[in-house]
Parts: C-alpha cells; structure tokens; sequence
C-alpha cells in the first residue's frame, strides 16, 4: 500500500540517521517503532520521546483519540473493582490518569458509606504510581496538587522502571499498566516482575493499544496512524518523530492472542482480553494465584 | 448428570470473553431433556418400576460423567472456594461485593480476586443455587423415604427441604431475589431453577412426555416462587409452619389442576356435541316449517 511505503521510506530516512548505533547491530536486537536498535538503547530512546511529550501527554491523547481514551480508562478501572484498603501498583503511569480515578472511585461517596466498620477497613489505601521517567512524574504530581491531592497519602509517586521493580514480592492487590507495556524492551521481564509484586489472588490489567482484524476499518485506521497523527503531533507538541514512533511501536507489539499467551507463560491464571473500538485498544487482565 | 451441568453453570459466566489457560471446554452434551426420555421409556402408570429405571439411567449418567468431566482450572476451584466463603458473612453484609471480600480474606486470597467475577453478587447467589440443588440431589441419593408418599406429598416434601436450605439467608433472601431478577441475570437464574424444578419431578417419579412435561415444570415453577416469597413474610413460630400449609395446599391445587383440566376438556366436550345436537334439531325443525310454509303458499 502506497502509505507503507511513505512510512517505510520516512522510517529509512531516521534509519541513516541513527546507522552509527544500528552498524554496531548485535543478536539482542529489539525493536523502537519500525526501526531495530540495540537494547540498551531502547530504554534511552523511550526516555527521549516521554521526555519530550511529557508537558502536551494529555492533549494529545485527548486529539488523537477523540477523548475515547478517558472512557478506556474508565472501563480499565471498572474491571479492576478497587476496594478500600488495597494496595495498587499503576506502572508506567506517569501523569496519573489510572491512579486518580482509583483513588476517586475507592473514595467516592458511595463506598464510604457502604463501608462497614471492619478490622480490616482500616489498612489504608496505597496507590502508587511507578514511571521510569521524571518528567511525567512531574506532571503528575502538578496534576494531583491542583486536584488537591498533593499531600495526600494514599498517592505514592515512584520512580523506577517496569522490568526491575523496587517492590517486595507478594505486596501488591493490584497492577495496571495503561498504554506503557509496549514502550517496555523486554515485555517478559515486565510480566514477570509484575507477577512477583502481586499477592496471591492479585490482579493484573494492561490496556493497550493493539491489532485491528476487521477489514474495513483497519485501513481507515491504518490512514489515521500514519497519516493523521504524526501531523497532530506536530502541530501540537512540535515533535513529529515521538508520534511517528507512537504508531509504529503499536503496529510491532504483538497482537492480542500472542500477548495473552506471553501474560500466561509468566504463570497468571485465568487470562483474558476484551476489544474495544474494534481493537484498536484492548484490555487484557489476568490473576496471580 | 446435574452435578456436570451445575459446575457447568458456574463456568458459564467465565466464557463471555476468550480464555486461555482453561482445560478443553467440557463436552456439553447433557442437557434435561435427555434424562426425561431415558424415564420414559418405563410405562407411565407403573409407579415401582419407574424409581429403579430411573436410578439406573442415573447410575450410567454418573459413570459417563467421570469420563468425561476434566479437571477444573486452579482459577475456578480458588473462585468456588472464595464463594463458599463468602456465604458465611452474607446472613450479616448480604449478597454484596463487601462479604465478598470478606470470604476472600478468609481463604487468604487478596480481595482482588472479587473483581474477576463476572457479575460480583450474581456469581455468589448463583454459587448459593448450585450448592443448593446439589446438597438437595445428596439428599436424595443418600436415601430419602418417598416410597410410602403419594405424589403430592413426595412433591411438597421435597419443595420443603430444598426451602428449608434458605432459612440461615432469610433476612437477606429478598435481596437475592431482586439480583436474580436483574435481566442480565435472568438467563442463568432461570436455567437454574428449570434444573431444580426437573430435578425434583425426576425424583417424584415423573413418567410424562411431550406437552405434560412442560406443563409440570410450569407448574412446579409456580408453586415453588410463590411459596418462597411467602416464606419471606413468615413469621409464624415453629419454624415457618404457616408456609409449609400454604406449599401443600399449592401443592394440591397442581394436582387438581390437572384433574381439573381434564373435567374441563369432557365437559367442553358434552357442551360440544349438545350443541350441536341442538343445533342440528333446530335447524331440522326450520327446514321443515319452511317446506310447509312453503307448500302452503304453492298452493295459493
């Protein structure tokens, strides 16, 4: 198709630019968009990009989504069912869009009043938000000052990074990643770590944009990822190339079913995934027992 | 053959999405249906020879379920057994995701594990119904008196015993209810209390075929939701006996019913041919006046 092609010729051009690293190619090669890097890379090259979208993250995701991706978010918490009490992990969470609505919604009037006086309500809630870079920390804790929240306890913004967790074993009820896990160079590490932090009976959540299968739709969407976004990332954030490789980095993730069955290797039990929007996101949950 | 189809029901709710991690979906071959035709094959008035046909059938039912019924996943027994759980505290938080967690810290289970529910209390009533029509089926198959009742009373006794198992959830009974009248969680109650209510005409000794085997079911149906809504607003001393005359009276109106509704088909019948025995006479009786009538003014 003549808009793979523009890609690939576009994606050969920063090829050339970076062919120092890519010349020095060994076996452990992974993959930044369509591009091959080494993986020490990736992690700098990531940081780069989040670098560099970390002040406009939200409105873009607000553009380039239409705003669907609060209602995506909205679903991700809704499964999670957030209890008062629980302790919650949200990596790569960095503007804290999963940990403020689980706050809001293990806070919310409703809870509080069906709340009944029980040894256990008493374990206070802790939600920590876990992102490898600062910059999007940052945002985050403005975000939750301005809604008041800055000096509230039950908000923990950690730093540190997905695959190598400064966590204890079996500590954690519940670990979302909402649109991080495809940024990660070694996807198995993060299950992997993800599943030594859960306790038992712990759930894990990813939302993540994924494969599209329907015919029609997934050319329209395919035109939209190449063709629109990276234009509105440059009218927007002034930066092309981190959306550019936004929608390849979707495009090289492994589809749904591939993804589940990697979820299961690390040893989760009970994995499933559902589509939204046809499967352009796709949420895929799963119990550590 | 129930029990399958009860586990059955428990897994119903987990394959809404695709799983992985799950044993091949047993084979779901078993439905009532297929137990009815297997009893009638005995003749429907003989009421000794039915009983033992029908443990039989159930006997080789069982050995081809062992066969065939997999292992359940370590996710579902885990599930089963936060439900369990769950129901001690219900009597004090009542069908809610609270007692839930509650039984889930029990098991030793982080209360996480609620989440994955499909539809939270839904799955812990549901839990509660299968449960209940398996102690009900052990009941039965550890030797239950029925030989020396007729019909009626096997029927009243059973409704009985399987009512009596919600006396401990009384006071939070209507809430059940009002779950399991949801309409997202209407299929699953109703196949469940389908089974129950086939259950128990099975075990009454039930020979019917075609149109009367929906007709008892309904029937049955009926008598055992109203006696149990009944039963919320018992409060008669002597543990509920005002709800046990209300059953067997219910109960002996069913009976009649049919014995009724066969009056009503002869009677419709002897109505019929009167009338038409009438009708023909009048209508003999205007053929001739006419002719007469008729011949009369020829003769003008």
């Amino acid at each position: 198709m003549a808009l793979r092609s523009i890609s690939r010729r576009f994606g050969s051009r920063v090829l050339s630019y970076r062919s120092s690293s890519v010349a020095s190619l060994h076996s452990h090669a992974t993959s930044f968009g369509f591009q091959q890097v080494k993986e020490e890379e990736k992690s700098k090259l990531v940081g780069n990009v989040f670098t560099n979208v970390a002040s406009s993250y939200d409105i873009m995701n607000d553009v380039m989504s239409g705003g669907l991706h609060r209602l995506w978010k909205e679903r991700l918490v809704g499964k999670l069912s957030p209890f008062a009490g629980m302790k919650h992990l949200d990596v790569a969470g960095g503007t804290g869009d999963v940990a403020f609505r689980i706050f809001d919604a293990v806070n919310s009037v409703k809870r509080r009043a069906l709340r009944k006086v029980d040894e256990d309500s008493l374990e206070e809630t802790q939600i920590y938000v876990c992102d490898i870079n600062p910059n999007m920390l940052n945002v985050g804790k403005q975000r939750a000052a301005e809604r008041g929240l800055g000096d509230n306890k039950a908000l923990v913004w950690v730093e540190g990074d997905a695959e190598a967790l400064s966590f204890d074993d079996n500590s954690m009820d519940g670990y979302t990643i909402a649109f991080g896990i495809r940024n990660v160079t070694h996807i198995e590490k993060a299950l992997a770590e993800a599943y030594r932090v859960l306790k038992r009976g712990g759930r894990f959540l990813c939302l993540e944009l994924s494969h599209v299968d329907i015919p029609v739709f997934k050319d329209v969407y395919d035109l939209y990822s190449f063709k629109v976004i990276p234009n509105l990332g440059e009218l927007i954030a002034g930066d092309r190339e981190s959306y550019q490789y936004l929608v390849e980095s979707v495009r090289r993730f492994p589809p749904q079913e591939k993804f589940a069955t990697m979820i299961a290797d690390a040893g989760f039990e009970k994995v499933e995934y559902e589509n939204l929007v046809g499967g352009v996101v796709a949420i895929h949950s799963a119990i550590k027992l | 053959m129930f029990r399958t189809a009860a586990r059955r029901l428990l897994g119903a709710g987990f394959t809404t999405s695709r799983l992985l991690r799950l044993p091949k979906p047993r084979p779901t071959t078993i439905i009532p249906y297929s137990y009815c035709t297997s009893s009638t094959e005995s003749p429907i008035g003989n009421q000794s020879v039915n009983p033992n046909q029908s443990d039989t059938a159930r006997e080789e039912g069982h050995r081809r379920d062992e066969s065939s019924r997999k292992p359940r996943a370590e996710f579902e027994e885990e599930q089963a057994r936060v439900l369990a759980a769950s129901l001690r505290h219900v009597p004090r938080l009542g069908w809610t995701e609270e007692a839930m967690i509650a039984g889930s810290r029990d098991v030793g289970v982080s209360p996480s594990i609620v989440g994955s529910f499909s539809r939270k209390e839904a799955a812990l009533v549901e839990y509660f119904m299968d449960d209940c029509l398996q102690l009900l089926i052990d009941r039965v198959d550890s030797g239950l008196d029925l030989q020396n009742l007729i019909p009626s009373e096997r029927v009243s006794k059973l409704v009985s015993i399987r009512l009596e198992m919600q006396i401990p959830y009384m006071s939070k009974w209507p809430q059940a209810l009002s779950i399991q009248a949801h309409p997202v969680n209407v299929p699953t109650s109703f196949k469940q209390r389908a089974m129950l209510v086939d259950e128990i005409w099975h075990t009454v000794g039930d020979g019917a075929s075609d149109l009367d085997w929906y007709v008892k079911r309904t029937v049955l149906g009926g008598v055992y939701s109203t006696t149990e809504i009944y039963m919320l607003t018992d409060d008669s001393p002597a543990e509920y006996r005002d709800t046990w005359a209300f059953l067997d009276d219910r109960v002996k109106d069913a009976f009649d019913l049919k014995k009724s509704i066969q009056e009503a088909k002869y009677f419709a019948q002897d109505i019929g041919a009167g009338v038409g025995k009438s009708f023909q006479g009048l209508m003999n009786g205007v053929m001739q006046t006419m002719s007469t009538r008729g011949g009369r003014s020829s003769a003008f």
